[in-house]
């Protein structure tokens, strides 16, 4: 069954991200993923994530298709404008590549060429509406098109963001123009990843919880400095105190996983560095007598 | 006002190398208001480069170097002025200012700052952007507050989700613009109308160079 007819059917998806290579060398992207064939149902495409330059997320989710996994191509508004963005769309359908994830974008200046032009024609909000255009066989400018378009649309929330209530209404949005699925921030924490999912889905959509597992206090800090209160003072405590923190905080992301076959439409793993660790879990759960039926 | 920045004085004095007579020229409305290339600027740049051996012919500062006919009036004319006693010209005006000089008169013409944008001051010396002249305001809707302007990726649909604690993802010391303009919505009983989608802006208003003629 695809990554779409999973969310479709209610099944419990697990995605994971995958970043394009700086370069031309995608098979040392590709390569170390056999581990996770047949079992993470998608993996998210980044476009230039944080404003640097890798390669082009739709060639290499064609790249991951054609090696057997469903991708989930990334887009962003940062370095197209509507005419940009509509023709890559339409180029991701013609190549197989039907599910997308669409979002605003890292701004160019958090990049390393902070020098380059920024675009952000459109908004997240406007690229969902423009993406459920092309699926109803239309242009932005009402023109019809050639052939048949039938986009998978997803979107991206990040609970840890303000004011309220503009960010709960602009998930609104972009579930009411056309978003199926929303991939959240990380979250480390199970009530909120509890009612994160259930907002979702009361607007429509299927929620699919960020988890990225934290592997040094280090990158706590780090993390907590980007959003702090993403990051819970008992994850901080404990990778104090581990002897092993890169396994603590793989446990401690585990944990929060296991909580959300209860309640959410899946889990996406963001920075998949255990890949084996990851297949081994992902085994676990779909034999586990509790969690199978959720598969 | 058209906000500027006087460029650094060594660099001035390399746009003028090779030039004996300089006339310069500042501006009383944006230049002058925001203490960058008004008359009392240019009096400063003046002695400077008389320091370093230019013939200063003139310091003047209209109120309003981009308006011809300030420039040109039929009873005294500036640019007659200049035309008569310069070589060069450096003008402390915006870029409006400084290319009507320009167009106006067959000697060369240097511009002494760089020109900001359209912002608003306050106490005297803070001054900040709110406005990117983009050709189709929206301001009636966001609580008289500028998300295009003020919001660095223009979002007019809500804020990122790089909002954090207020503040905004592309620079930690500058607040969510979409932050303000909940309160201010709230303040004035309209916030519910930000729950409404936002069609795409049409750019093709702000394509340039834009033009604006009066109707005789």
């Amino acid at each position: 069954m695809t990554f779409r007819d999973k969310v479709l059917k209610g099944k419990f998806v697990i995605t994971a991200e995958v970043a394009p290579p700086r370069g031309t060398e995608w098979e040392s992207v590709v390569e170390p993923l056999k581990p996770l064939k047949g079992k993470v149902d998608a993996f998210n495409v980044t476009d230039c994530q944080r404003s640097m330059v890798r390669m082009a997320p739709l060639p290499m989710a064609k790249l991951l298709k054609d090696s057997g996994y469903d991708p989930v191509l990334q887009l962003t508004c940062r370095d197209r404008n509507r005419i940009a963005l509509q023709s890559e769309l339409l180029g991701a359908y013609a190549l197989g590549v039907e599910n997308v994830c669409l979002m605003t974008g890292d701004f160019t200046t958090l990049g390393d060429q902070p020098d380059a032009k920024p675009v952000f024609d459109l908004d997240s909000v406007q690229l969902i509406e423009l993406a459920s255009r092309l699926n109803s066989g239309k242009l932005l400018n009402g023109k019809e098109l050639k052939g048949k378009v039938d986009l998978f649309i997803g979107a991206v929330y990040n609970p840890f963001a303000g004011p309220e209530p503009l960010q709960v209404w602009k998930l609104e949005k972009k579930i009411k123009v056309g978003a199926r699925f929303i991939q959240t921030q990380p979250i480390y924490d199970v009530k909120l990843a509890k009612e994160v999912s259930s907002l979702i889905y009361s607007l429509g959509a299927v929620p699919i919880i960020g988890l990225l597992p934290i592997k040094s206090l280090k990158m706590a800090n780090f993390m907590k400095k980007l959003n702090p209160t993403s990051v819970p003072d008992s994850l901080v405590k404990g990778l104090e105190t581990a002897e092993d923190p890169a396994s603590y905080g793989w446990e401690f992301v585990l944990d929060v996983a296991r909580a959300c076959l209860e309640f959410s439409g899946g889990i996406h793993f963001m920075l998949v560095g255990k890949v084996r660790e990851l297949a081994d879990f992902i085994d676990y759960l779909k034999n586990h007598r509790d969690y199978s039926v959720k598969f | 006002m058209v906000t500027v920045k006087l460029k650094p004085l060594g660099e001035i004095l390399e746009s003028l190398s090779g030039f004996e007579r300089v006339f310069i020229v500042g501006c009383q409305l944006g230049s002058a208001r925001c203490r960058n290339g008004g008359l009392r600027e240019a009096y400063r740049v003046a002695g400077y480069l008389e320091l370093k051996g230019f013939k200063i012919v003139g310091v003047k500062s209209p109120g309003g170097t981009c308006v011809l006919d300030r420039l040109d009036h039929s009873a005294r004319s500036l640019l007659n002025e200049i035309r008569e006693a310069a070589d060069v010209v450096l003008s402390l005006a915006c870029g409006a200012g400084t290319q009507l000089i320009a167009e106006n008169l067959p000697i060369p013409v240097k511009t002494g700052v760089t020109t900001l944008f359209i912002g608003a001051e306050r106490e005297g010396r803070y001054f900040e952007e709110y406005c990117i002249a983009c050709g189709d305001c929206v301001i009636s809707n966001t609580g008289g507050i500028c998300p295009v302007a003020r919001c660095p990726k223009s979002l007019v649909n809500g804020p990122c989700g790089g909002a954090i604690a207020g503040k905004c993802e592309v620079d930690p010391n500058l607040p969510c613009i979409w932050f303000k303009i909940a309160q201010r919505m709230e303040q004035i009983g309209e916030l519910k109308k930000l729950r409404k989608s936002v069609p795409p802006k049409d750019y093709s208003l702000s394509v340039y160079p834009r033009k604006l003629v009066l109707e005789e």
